[in-house]
């Protein structure tokens, strides 16, 4: 089965891809391509929150942060086993990550669920939520756990 | 999903290069971000500086804007990232302050023009609903904006193509007023070769140039989308010089279209001119209707300019945050939005604070028109930032170049930078008071830049996680915890 593990740049992401590794029989597991969208029009096209490397307002290239991101990612199944593909897109993140899952026919695809509390459930179209509703295939959302009590 | 059924169609994939930007698309985005700014807001004031011949103000200054558009299509063939003219001057100079000041003159210059633009977006709110005050209608409007642009509206590109469309609809309805009038033989070419002054006509030319030059802008935010350009070095060049020809043409007809219909004092005297024209009566509908349609597309094209104004502040602040520049609240992303909350709080109300002092000081009785006055702002500034870019190109010619790069025409280049000195000379002459604001939003940088240096901590932009234990990272939430939970499970 070929798994599709999204990432935005955010640690929630970091979270869910480790959530599969966490479960999942590596041998049941043939590919893992690990997507990341880079949004042209949004005000931070992409925004690595994973890496130490700092990006360069001189450049200001969102490619560059997308892909230390999916480094970030992929890291994550070294020597696990499946054979693991990095991939970045352009355009919509939920309707990208549902085309991949066409065009890879990817058995599952891993999500993390954005942020806890009224950023994320009150605020309509976030990209989990849209994933769950279009993708062809079984859906991972992975929610971020409650906070803890002080 | 059995172990064997991998991906097919491994074949079509892309590679991991698919970029989303088309062709068209980039036009789109040319011709949208320049139409919306200006020429519904400004037409007015060049008919009353130039007289009936105001069309030529606009044909020379889309000319002047066109040419410095070329470096920038060479430029974002050369270096397709989405910084823009601080990534040109920093690749010609490498020289880091020249580079913060290009950064700064820029951003100063977006906080100008969405402040020109917010203003703008008032006069036309007044024509249909003059119930609030034009200051609570600016403030709502930048509030609006950032809110949008943090949901993330501004992401669709359907959108973007959709408001282009309407705006360029408008102007359309304009030129059809013209030519209807036009072809009723009620038309008067003489008013389209009138000058209102007696003095030397290259002048009135230079004056209406500089005051309409703010309709030319907003192609410099083609930058934005650089990186996500398919082919940048074919569309490049096209969707520039075909955006800006096209805005061009527009603005030549719908200028000779509302002089030929509204007399020229009328046009000067309104707040909202091309609300003139249709308002002339000359279409079979009803007016009341029409000027109620003709307000709500000038209010959806300043409103797309102003969207990808406020996409370029927080992009600016944003990058700058990361190199530790000015202070890393500015690099803080909404965990789930994935926006730069801080940038667009700040953004705002820098911009709201230009319009707030424009207010006042026109209470003060200084007698001052928030369009007008910061449109000049952002010209100014904008000007020394083209000046800049086409000094780079030149300055870059022969480095990083390959079969892929498109070539400007270095005549053409040069009439450009002229052109930009030209202007910046009679805009700082004829109008000294707007460097006061230019410094003001200029020392609002510094001010950043001096902040960071005294409280900023280095790697508070980048936030240097430690990924495997996330939990503890103060001032981050604790969202990732679950990664550390299932390692028990396993």
């Amino acid at each position: 089965m070929h798994v599709i593990v999204a990432t935005d740049g955010s640690r929630q992401s970091l979270a869910a891809a480790k959530q599969l590794k966490a479960f999942a029989d590596p041998a049941k597991i043939t590919e893992i391509s690990v997507v990341a969208v880079v949004r042209p029009l949004a005000s931070v096209a992409f925004a690595d929150d994973l890496s130490e490397k700092q990006g360069s307002w001189a450049t200001g290239s969102f490619r560059e942060a997308a892909q230390s991101a999916l480094d970030t990612i992929a890291a994550v199944y070294d020597g696990w086993g499946p054979k693991v593909n990095k991939r970045i897109r352009s355009g919509s993140a939920a309707n990208e990550i549902i085309k991949a899952a066409e065009q890879y026919d990817a058995g599952l695809v891993v999500v993390a669920a954005g942020g806890r509390g009224i950023g994320g459930s009150v605020l309509v179209g976030s990209t989990a939520q849209r994933v769950q509703h279009y993708a062809p295939c079984p859906v991972l959302v992975v929610r971020p756990k409650p906070k803890p009590k002080r | 999903m059995s172990d064997t059924a991998t991906a097919q169609d491994r074949a079509e994939d892309d590679g991991g290069l698919k970029r989303s930007i088309t062709g068209r698309l980039l036009f789109f985005y040319v011709l949208g971000d320049v139409l919306g700014s200006g020429i519904y807001v400004l037409i007015g004031s060049v008919a009353g500086e130039v007289g009936g011949a105001f069309w030529a103000a606009f044909a020379v200054g889309v000319t002047v804007a066109g040419f410095t558009g070329l470096a920038y299509a060479e430029l974002a063939t050369k270096y397709p990232q989405a910084a823009g003219a601080s990534l040109y001057v920093n690749k010609a100079f490498g020289k880091k302050p020249l580079t913060f000041l290009t950064t700064v003159l820029y951003l100063s210059a977006t906080f100008a023009a969405a402040g020109s633009l917010a203003a703008g977006f008032s006069q036309y709110v007044a024509e249909v609903w003059d119930a609030p005050p034009a200051l609570l209608v600016m403030i709502a409007f930048i509030i609006l904006l950032a809110v949008l642009n943090f949901i993330g509206i501004t992401e669709s590109v359907v959108a973007n193509m959709v408001m282009t469309f309407v705006e360029v609809t408008g102007l359309v309805i304009v030129m059809i007023i013209g030519i209807i009038y036009v072809g009723q033989g009620k038309a008067d070419f003489s008013v389209l070769t009138d000058f209102s002054t007696d003095d030397n006509i290259i002048f009135a030319i230079v004056a209406g140039v500089a005051l309409s030059f703010f309709a030319m802008t907003g192609f410099e935010n083609v930058a934005n989308v650089a990186e996500e350009t398919v082919d940048p070095h074919k569309n490049f060049p096209i969707a520039l010089i075909g955006g800006m020809a096209t805005a061009g043409v527009i603005y030549v007809l719908v200028s000779m279209a509302a002089a030929l219909t509204v007399p020229v004092g009328t046009l000067a005297d309104s707040d909202a001119a091309l609300l003139e024209v249709v308002k002339a009566g000359i279409l079979p509908l009803s007016v009341s209707v029409m000027t109620l349609v003709f307000a709500i597309i000038a209010m959806v094209a300043i409103t797309n300019t102003t969207l990808v104004q406020v996409v370029t502040q927080s992009r600016i602040l944003y990058g700058m945050a990361r190199e530790d520049v000015v202070p890393g609240a500015f690099a803080k992303i909404h965990s789930s939005r994935r926006s730069p909350y801080v940038a667009l709080v700040f953004s705002a109300v820098v911009v709201i604070g230009l319009v707030v002092v424009g207010d006042v000081l026109g209470r003060l009785g200084l007698n001052i028109d928030i369009v007008s006055r910061l449109a000049s702002v952002t010209v100014a500034l904008l000007l020394v930032v083209y000046a800049g870019v086409i000094v780079s190109c030149f300055k870059l010619r022969g480095s990083d170049e390959s079969d892929q790069t498109f070539r400007a025409p270095s005549a053409l280049l040069v009439v450009g930078l002229i052109g930009n000195i030209v202007l910046l000379g009679y805009v700082i002459a004829t109008d000294p008071t707007s460097l006061i604001w230019c410094a003001g939003l200029v020392g609002l940088g510094g001010l950043l830049y001096v902040a960071e240096k005294l409280f900023g901590s280095e790697g508070t932009g980048a936030q240097a996680p430690d990924l495997d234990d996330p939990g503890t990272d103060p001032g981050t939430d604790t969202g990732t915890d679950t990664g550390a939970e299932t390692d028990k499970g396993a």
